[in-house]
């Protein structure tokens, strides 16, 4: 179909829709706005990082040795754990950044699928720690707005070296 | 008393200290490796990773890259990865099937017991070249098993496994004995680094005394999570199992998916935890069964196996690449004939607690980086208070540190016997 001047295609505006949704949770994620984060999710919503040692594309937490299985309690356990003073290896609170990018969206019937790259950079006193991969998401969209249903981050990496720790969220 | 390495062991003042060189020093760092990584018996991974004939790891041991491989007659073999010829590394994959490796530089092509089978240019060399004992892949010296766990030795000689494992080789059936049919490795490895000394991580494996401090927001996730939590208090004992080994074994408030059932399992899980009890107690009679059920238990086998039986299992081993870093492995093991349902959920308890992504685990090597950044505060002149429990009338308690003198004591044995 050929479009009016101005007039944006479909797949066009879902990439933009997702972009902005992806580009609102790095930022949160960045000034660790976490509660704001969890609202980016649905009720019912997953946080996986599977290990380097598997294909982060196709395993499954119910079969494979994880780093990071949480369901949406497990998310919010772990926001109220970041949160506290206890959370020694985020206290002081590290400095983070994620870098998103190369954004692919598709809808299904069912719900939209996105990918996107990312760096995300953890300073904390004398460690500065890279973390490479790619995002896969499960997007839903509930009455007009778009909410997470589920965040693989698959590590580009061929183990978690130097870094120690996942205790951010990327 | 103190000990060679300079290490003060006086049971008549309850005094136990370590000496913070220990964990700095780069000659000590190097006499490590002499006198303990290249005479001890170190894991090298488990039968359940070479299921069939002709499959294979590869593995770095010790900072020595070494091939695990089942030959076409089912053998397990431990072949050091290196080529005869000009020492590249053969294999180059993490895993697989293989009938034989190739090395990319030259192509001269090994069976899965490491011998030559053919090489181009053969015409160059004289007739009998192929089976030159010195133009084969080498043989780790010695290769032995315990069990389903296979162990190496960069030593021609020395005692023999079950000798090396003392009492520890018990608490290691005691794992196999979790499935009647022999425990296997779940797909999929944790593997990190901490920049720290390795022993702060044998110690602190095997810490009981510093939970309620550094993992409190753990703990208080776990009275968050509704039903998590049972109503068994953490008690227990910590044991010297010889030779450096030694266990924590206690009891614990959280739920085992090897039968002890929490109520956020529901009813459904209670049932299948309650078979898979029956089950224990028929094999291994009550009193065994009890123990493997109910009881936690996190061992240190000397110098740099980990084996914890709690909320889930997993075995970790960890080589120093300097005084101040170390490279860390773990993988976690489950009864095959576990349910879908129980596999979902030992692998979602296991990354609960542990692992660089759980809720302990990061604030554990916090507490390591930590240490290692301390010690350079006072050039070394100062020591490590390992006493807590020396004092206490009968058997030592969990959260007493019996458990980390038996380890600084075989390290302290090896380190002074070695020469050199």
């Amino acid at each position: 179909m050929k479009l009016a001047e101005g007039m944006i295609a479909p797949e066009q505006l879902l990439r933009l829709r997702v972009e902005d949704l992806l580009t609102r949770e790095a930022d949160l994620l960045d000034r660790w706005e976490l509660d704001q984060w969890l609202d980016l999710y649905t009720d019912d919503a997953h946080y996986y990082v599977p290990p380097s040692d598997v294909d982060g594309d196709t395993a499954s937490p119910d079969t494979s040795l994880f780093y990071i299985i949480d369901d949406r309690t497990r998310m919010q356990e772990r926001v109220v754990r970041l949160k506290s003073k206890g959370a020694h290896s985020e206290w002081p609170r590290s400095k983070v950044r994620h870098l998103v990018s190369n954004v692919i969206a598709e809808r299904t019937d069912a719900m939209i699928l996105a990918r996107a790259s990312f760096m995300v950079s953890r300073a904390k006193d004398i460690t500065h720690d890279i973390f490479v991969g790619h995002y896969r998401y499960k997007i839903a969209e509930i009455e007009g707005a778009l909410k997470i249903l589920e965040k693989t981050c698959v590590l580009d990496m061929e183990a978690l070296r130097p870094h120690a720790r996942i205790s951010i969220i990327l | 008393m103190n000990l060679a390495t300079g290490i003060v062991n006086d049971a008549a003042s309850s005094r136990f200290l370590v000496p913070r060189k220990a964990f700095t020093d780069q000659e000590l760092f190097e006499k490590e490796y002499r006198a303990i990584f290249n005479r001890c018996w170190l894991y090298l991974g488990h039968a359940s990773e070479l299921p069939e004939p002709r499959t294979f790891v590869t593995r770095t041991v010790a900072r020595r890259p070494i091939l695990f491989t089942r030959d076409k007659d089912g053998e397990y073999q431990a072949l050091f990865n290196a080529c005869p010829h000009r020492g590249a590394m053969v294999c180059r994959e993490r895993n697989g099937k293989a009938g034989a490796f190739m090395c990319m530089y030259h192509g001269w092509t090994f069976g899965s017991d490491g011998h030559l089978m053919t090489l181009p240019g053969g015409a160059g060399y004289p007739e009998d070249f192929k089976r030159d004992p010195q133009k084969q892949m080498v043989h780790v010296p010695r290769l032995a098993r315990r069990g389903d766990f296979f162990f190496i030795s960069f030593a021609e000689d020395g005692e023999d496994l079950d000798t090396f494992l003392a009492d520890a080789g018990d608490y290691l059936d005691l794992v196999s004995q979790h499935s009647a049919t022999g425990m296997a490795v779940v797909g999929g490895t944790q593997e990190y680094s901490i920049r720290g000394n390795w022993k702060l991580l044998a110690e602190n494996s095997v810490d009981g005394y510093h939970a309620a401090c550094t993992h409190s927001t753990y703990l208080d996730y776990l009275k968050n999570a509704n039903g998590a939590l049972g109503a068994t208090p953490l008690s227990g004992s910590g044991i010297d199992l010889k030779n450096g080994h030694a266990v924590i074994e206690y009891s614990a408030p959280w739920g085992r998916p090897i039968a002890s059932w929490v109520p956020l399992w529901g009813e459904e899980g209670k049932q299948e935890i309650e078979a898979i009890r029956e089950e224990l107690d028929k094999r291994l009679g009550s009193e065994r069964a009890d123990r493997l059920a109910t009881k936690n238990r996190n061992m240190i086998i000397f110098p740099n196996l980990v084996v914890n039986d709690i909320m889930a299992i997993t075995v970790r081993t960890f080589f120093p690449t300097a005084p101040d870093n170390m490279e860390v492995n773990a993988w976690t093991l489950a009864p095959p004939e576990e349910s879908d349902w129980l596999r979902k959920y030992r692998l979602f308890n296991f990354t609960e607690f542990l692992g660089p992504g759980g809720f302990a685990t990061p604030d554990d090597v916090e507490a390591i980086e930590k240490c290692q950044r301390g010690y350079a505060a006072n050039n070394n002149d100062m020591f490590n208070d390992i006493s807590k429990g020396m004092a206490r009338e009968g058997e030592p308690s969990f959260d007493d540190e019996a458990q980390m003198r038996a380890f600084w004591i075989e390290w302290d044995k090896r380190m002074s016997e070695c020469e050199g």
